[in-house]
């Protein structure tokens, strides 16, 4: 068996609104995946269900081949958990709070000494393993929660937004920390960046609302969309009066101004020559074709703009 | 077996001792002055109750207030905190340890807390006071005010898994807990009560643990009907404790 973590058919529902629908997923041992959508998609839930911390309204889920229905504790063995918010405890030592995680997962001491040492040197806090997190920066702070996530050496590491919140020095910082764990372990991680799922990730999944809206690598997500017809024009002059006349226009997507030029998202390729006839007469300064980003493509696949 | 619940014992345990004589001093100074209000306030007035003189009728009440109000506290707040403030709980949850580590654990903790600052208490009234007692009648004391510290330490467990606001936490402590104690024959016997309403404060567990801790110090033995009682209360109290976390972390 090749998949660390299989989903099926996972629903989860609230009275009033279903967070996850019918959502399946297989996740390839020793890579990097990453759920990509805005606040509110459903990325935090799937990490609850897969992290035993939630049950689903239906179906199930398997990390490495134990079901998180009935085989919870298997895999809460097997599992190392970065939450969204840091739950570090603040009434022990950094240091301590690394030992009882040790503890929880039954360790011995002779066992989760030395492991300790190495993952304060590894994270840069074997100065400060005997202070008590309140004095840490935040970016300390997650790189202890991140520790502590890896003292048990778990065979899926599950991250949930793990920088938000973060400087970007910090930011960049675990970024190298979570790039260096891979091979050696099968990482899942939710994100609303952008840049952080194309800089970490092996493979991508985009959801909101719930469900899936597009799977792949970052590279085959833009090529995908490549032709998701993202043009940017600027204008000569006043540029007031296109916005209504672009966001009228059929085969335009959606309209995202910047001073005096506007982006634009068509519908297909064959939209550019209508654009061009529209555009006739206007003043235009500049006209050109971007390349997608994964913002461009999950505007091509909602029509919004990512939700913050 | 319990390896769980012991390592969330042992943090708390290493909590307490890092603050410990803070702790003390705050639990023996409200004790402490009841006695000395009340035991020798009062003395002038109430010379004996039932041939107990009263600093002697109110001192295993006033110890017992303390480990179970201590046992209650650290508990409930404990709970409430791990649970909504710093979220520890879901930090224990994703690890191997089950439900009822962790409610064991908190339990254990509350009940020791209670034990702890019950024994001082204990020990300060009989250096600072003429309150003696016969030694042998203390291992049927301690055994009673262990079923009690059991029973409000799962009380307050219950109280902050439910309870997701803390000044309503400090509202079933006033409304609540504190009645409970003080009418539970403390300060006063429970002849004072009107006949018609005695056999329902009887029953009060609140009654076995203060009535029972006093017959077992001064008298060597707990009344069968109250140590029933007391153990009922302890095994019931324990029950729903387990049951009302589970259900709510399911949720």
């Amino acid at each position: 068996m090749t998949q660390a973590i299989t989903l099926h058919e996972i629903t989860k529902s609230y009275r009033e609104f279903t967070a996850v629908a019918r959502f399946s997923l297989q996740v390839e041992r020793g890579t990097v995946f990453g759920l990509l959508g805005p606040n509110g998609a459903g990325k935090t839930t799937l990490i609850k269900i897969l992290t035993t911390l939630m049950r689903p309204s239906a179906g199930d889920a398997f990390v490495e081949g134990f079901s998180v229905l009935s085989e919870g504790r298997e895999v809460r063995r097997l599992i190392g958990v970065v939450p969204q918010e840091n739950n570090l405890d603040r009434y022990l030592t950094a240091r301590e709070n690394l030992i009882l995680h040790a503890r929880l997962h039954g360790m011995r001491p002779a066992a989760y000494n030395p492991r300790i040492d190495e993952l304060l040197e590894m994270t840069g806090l074997a100065s400060r393993q005997h202070d008590f997190p309140d004095t840490f920066s935040g970016g300390m702070q997650r790189r202890l929660v991140v520790a502590r996530s890896l003292v048990h050496e778990p065979r899926v590491l599950f991250l949930d937004e793990p920088t938000t919140g973060l400087d970007p020095q910090s930011r960049r910082a675990l970024w190298e920390y979570i790039r260096g764990l891979r091979h050696t372990m099968t990482v899942f991680l939710t994100t609303h960046y952008m840049d952080e799922a194309d800089a970490l990730c092996d493979r991508i999944m985009i959801m909101d609302h719930g469900v899936s809206l597009a799977d792949g690598s970052v590279g085959e997500l833009k090529d995908a969309f490549s032709r998701a017809h993202v043009y940017e024009v600027e204008f000569r002059g006043d540029a007031d009066g296109y916005e209504r006349v672009l966001a009228g226009l059929p085969w335009v997507r959606s309209v995202e101004r910047n001073g005096g030029s506007y982006r634009l998202t068509l519908s297909g390729e064959d939209a550019l020559k209508p654009l061009i006839d529209s555009l006739a007469g206007a003043d235009i300064r500049k006209i050109s074709l971007k390349e997608p980003s994964l913002e461009d493509v999950f505007i091509a696949l909602t029509g919004e703009k990512v939700r913050e | 077996m319990l390896q769980g619940a012991f390592s969330i014992w042992g943090r708390d345990m290493l909590v307490l001792r890092r603050s410990i004589f803070s702790e003390l001093l705050a639990v023996v100074a409200y004790p402490l002055t009841l006695y000395l209000a009340f035991g020798f306030g009062l003395k002038g007035y109430i010379s004996d109750v039932g041939g107990i003189p009263y600093p002697l009728f109110i001192a295993p009440g006033l110890i017992s207030m303390t480990a179970v109000n201590a046992a209650f506290d650290e508990s409930s707040w404990s709970m409430w905190f791990h649970r909504q403030v710093q979220r520890t709980i879901e930090e224990y949850r994703v690890t191997p340890v089950t439900v009822y580590d962790i409610v064991i654990g908190k339990i254990l903790s509350g009940f020791s807390q209670g034990a702890i600052k019950g024994a001082v208490v204990f020990l300060v009234i009989m250096l600072c006071t003429p309150f003696r007692i016969d030694y042998s009648h203390l291992p049927a004391y301690v055994f009673c005010l262990a079923l009690a510290s059991m029973t409000f330490s799962c009380l307050g467990t219950i109280c902050g898994t439910v309870i997701d606001k803390p000044e309503n936490i400090g509202r079933v402590q006033s409304v609540v807990i504190v009645p409970l104690i003080f009418m539970a024959g403390i300060f006063f016997p429970l002849s004072s009560y009107p006949a018609s309403i005695l056999p329902v404060v009887r029953l009060l567990p609140t009654t076995a643990v203060f009535e029972g801790a006093r017959d077992a110090l001064l008298l060597g033995a707990v009344p069968t009907g109250y140590l029933i009682n007391l153990v009922l209360s302890a095994a019931l109290s324990f029950a729903l404790a387990v049951y009302t976390f589970n259900r709510k972390m399911a949720e």
